[in-house]
């Protein structure tokens, strides 16, 4: 049996010239037949039709047959697609495996960069440049942060300046420096944020927030605390870590693509507040936070119950996201920290009551 | 570097579009008809986004496939469609590609380029600017690399167009032009705007056809009158009422400006310093005017060029309407930014909601405050995160709806072929195999329209 479609309008190309060709269409035999004006007739079979996806309008559509990547069959008469069972099939994947092997290039170009290039860069380097560099460096990311941090959207966060708790907190950093002299070295601002942190910038800044010493039991904590940034201070881990953002952040930009120009911006100054340094340089940190209380006459274990304090209200990532977070988990960190407190040595308070009282009103 | 010349040139003097009449029968050229429906546009591009939003933005190389395809097919020279085959596979590889490959750019480049910023200038200025100036040639680059692969995947009649290689070229001439357009004050912009359309359209192919832009950039000048007039209008409005005649009597002393306007501020009136400040009506004009000149110029530039563009016995006309493209940019964008800042609105509002505690805005228990409120915060977060994408995809979606479709419609039917002799004589052209796809167009976020 054959069946006859209406060909007007129809038109066939046969991949090589752009002239349409009038077609008769018939379907026999399991066959669509195309007849052309020069006696030649094409024999498709049905079920290797395809129809072009995503056709718009409803006038005319084109088919292909899947042997042949340039040949097109224009018709008009929607009655003859009923005829071709296959018409939406799709072709057989291709090129799978070259596509694999580029996306886990991809992935690894990335994680190469971020976890192995960029830190082994930025290690190296930022032992080269100069003070001034590195304080201008500091300026800019503080200035950045204080933006990010402002929840009005006018101003900068305020640094609190009261002048009796700046006095208490330059005393302070005195007491801690003694011979190892690293006062001239750093600037503590206080910033008026009720977040339970604090961090180093390169260029000497180490930054409190008034969350922190308000959560604070005493003042040794606080002086814990900031015997702790001043380690990352001094071993310049702020300055690699802004090197290594620096690189980073426009790999993970590139892969985000549209909308993750505010998100990175936003994902550094997140970076940079929490201050995930490598578990080595977080250690170094406590250890020489450690050993400046103790030479200064301060009770070491004061770090320690700040972090327990921490733990009580935030509880402890432990296991595989410890490891990602990169800090060793607080309880390895309390325990070392008690583990260096000498019973035999009567520990003095880092700084009288007065000190203590200016230090909490500094941001009034 | 005016004339660039055109190697296998089948004419042996530079050839000049013909006067065709036009008309309906086949030897008197051919017109493009735009079929396709707005809804049906709509229906494909919400589905395509809501794919794209539950892959994390994977899909959107399908999407952009298909919405292509959908356009290429509604676009109909001589009643037969457009086929775009572009395949999502080959973007999605052309990605990976790109990013193994701009991933060591960036990163460390940037990273380089800030240490020595920083030791070498304590800034992080140079920095930026170098980082961000090391980005325009590769920019340049992708957007030709970008166009060569939609030619390459696009096939009217089943032969294919193409673009010869030459993105390097392109991204030298590129800079160089933008580079003499602002030394000039803008005076060139015609000749860059002509110069980089002839660099393409020269190397573009349909078939074993090759295309070539006559005329000269001269002739742009034409388009950018409303432009012009809008900037002296400006001009004049600024020297009229800040200098020759100023709106506030007193402002020939600069340094009362800023206590007058901290009167204001405290409530106190200005009125009797006023002179006629209705003139002051004139800045949004002038502006309004220039955007219009802007629009108006780079698309009846567009216009003029395609009335200069030839193949070997095709020639081609255009009758787009610079008026009218203005009115789709304009309507289409309101109403597309309307509906994004209506849902950043609400987007707000919900957020407060949830983490603000919304006593203050709504009674106890009304409307399920509290229930929102108490939302665990990885659940409320999340929800706001989708609503979010949501919005997005909806401005995205009614900007494919309201600008795009609109635009190429009005291209399309505006576009006519009224020679089409030497259509006959066109044979096909090999495939250009083109591994990388438009992988840097997309890793730079170059892929903003169609």
């Amino acid at each position: 049996m054959s069946l006859g479609f209406d060909g007007f309008g129809s038109a066939y190309f046969d991949g090589d010239s752009p002239e349409p060709q009038e077609v008769s269409l018939h379907i026999a035999a399991g066959m669509l037949q195309i007849g052309l004006d020069d006696g030649v007739t094409l024999r498709w079979p049905v079920e290797e039709v395809r129809q072009l996806p995503d056709l718009a309008g409803k006038s005319g559509t084109v088919l292909r047959r899947t042997i042949d990547p340039l040949a097109r069959l224009y018709v008009t008469d929607k009655t003859l697609l009923r005829h071709l069972p296959h018409l939406t099939r799709r072709a057989p994947p291709k090129g799978r495996g070259r596509l694999a092997a580029w996306a886990v290039a991809a992935v690894g170009a990335v994680a190469v960069q971020i976890f192995v290039l960029v830190p082994l860069l930025a290690d190296n380097l930022a032992g080269f440049i100069p003070p001034e560099g590195e304080r201008a460096l500091g300026e800019a990311t503080f200035g950045q942060i204080r933006e990010a941090l402002d929840e009005t959207g006018l101003n900068p966060l305020e640094i609190c300046e009261g002048a009796d708790g700046i006095a208490a907190i330059d005393a302070l950093v005195t007491r801690l420096s003694a011979e190892r002299d690293f006062s001239r070295d750093v600037t503590v601002s206080v910033l008026d944020h009720k977040m339970i942190n604090a961090f180093a910038l390169p260029g000497g800044f180490v930054v409190l927030f008034r969350g922190l010493i308000d959560a604070a039991e005493g003042p040794d904590e606080v002086a814990a605390v900031l015997a702790h940034e001043i380690g990352h201070v001094v071993s310049s881990d702020p300055t690699r870590h802004a090197l290594r953002s620096a690189g980073s952040i426009g790999v993970l930009g590139l892969l985000f693509g549209d909308f993750a120009g505010g998100a990175a911006v936003l994902f550094l100054t997140e970076r940079l507040i929490s201050a995930q340094y490598s578990q080595a340089a977080e250690t170094g940190a406590d250890e020489f936070a450690h050993g400046v209380l103790a030479q200064a006459g301060i009770n070491p274990g004061a770090l320690g119950d700040m972090f327990a304090s921490m733990k009580a209200k935030h509880g402890d990532a432990e296991g595989v996201v410890a490891h990602f977070l990169s800090h060793p988990s607080l309880g390895q960190r309390i325990a070392a920290s008690q583990a260096m407190v000498d019973e035999d040595i009567e520990y003095t308070p880092s700084m009288s009551d007065e000190e203590w009282t200016a230090i909490q009103q500094i941001c009034e | 570097m005016s004339e660039t010349t055109n190697l296998n040139s089948p004419w042996k003097s530079a050839p000049k579009p013909q006067n065709v009449p036009t008309g309906t029968g086949a030897e008197n050229g051919m017109g493009v008809e735009f079929t396709g429906k707005r809804g049906a546009l709509f229906w494909l591009a919400l589905k395509t986004g809501f794919f794209t939003i539950l892959t994390l933005g994977f899909y959107r190389f399908w999407m952009k496939t298909r919405l292509r395809r959908w356009y290429w097919s509604a676009m109909r020279p001589g009643g037969h469609p457009m086929e775009y085959l572009g395949d999502p596979i080959e973007k999605l590889l052309g990605f990976f590609i790109a990013v193994v490959i701009l991933t060591f750019y960036i990163g460390i480049v940037n990273l380089l380029l800030m240490f020595v910023s920083f030791s070498v200038f304590n800034s992080s200025v140079i920095g930026y600017v170098l980082s961000f100036a090391g980005v325009i040639p590769l920019w340049f680059y992708a957007r030709y690399r970008a166009r060569r692969y939609v030619l390459a995947r696009t096939r009217w009649r089943g032969v294919r167009f193409g673009l010869e290689k030459g993105a390097w070229g392109y991204a030298l001439r590129a800079m160089w032009y933008w580079f003499v357009t602002i030394v000039t004050l803008g005076i060139l912009w015609p000749r860059m705007t002509f110069l980089l359309e002839k660099y393409k359209t020269d190397r573009t192919f349909f078939g074993s056809a090759r295309l070539l832009q006559t005329g000269n950039w001269p002739m742009l000048y034409r388009a950018t009158w409303p432009f012009v007039i809008s900037l002296v209008l400006l001009a004049g409005t600024a020297v009229w009422t800040l200098w020759w005649d100023p709106v506030l009597a007193d402002v020939s002393d600069a340094s009362l400006i800023f206590p007058m306007v901290e009167d204001v501020f405290k409530g106190g009136s200005l009125e009797a310093a006023w002179l006629r400040p209705e003139r002051l009506l004139l800045y949004p004009v002038a502006l309004s005017g220039l955007l219009f000149g802007a629009i108006y110029y780079r698309w009846v530039s567009k216009r003029i060029m395609a009335n200069h563009k030839l193949g070997p016995g095709v020639q081609f006309a255009s009758a787009l309407s610079g008026i009218r493209v203005t009115f789709i940019y304009v309507l289409g964008n309101f109403i597309a930014y309307l509906s994004l800042v209506l849902g950043l609105l609400a987007l707000m509002l919900l957020a407060i909601v949830m983490f603000g505690g919304g006593a203050f805005l709504m009674p106890e228990g009304y409307l399920g405050a509290d229930v929102l409120g108490n939302l665990p915060r990885w659940l409320s977060l999340g929800l706001l995160a989708v609503l979010y994408l949501t919005f997005f995809l909806m401005w995205g979606v009614l900007y494919n709806t309201f600008v795009t479709f609109p635009l190429m419609r009005h291209m399309a039917r505006t576009t006519s072929l009224p020679a089409i002799a030497g259509l006959p004589l066109i044979s096909q052209r090999a495939r250009d195999e083109f591994a990388e796809a438009e992988g840097f167009a997309e890793a730079l976020d170059l892929g903003a329209a169609i």
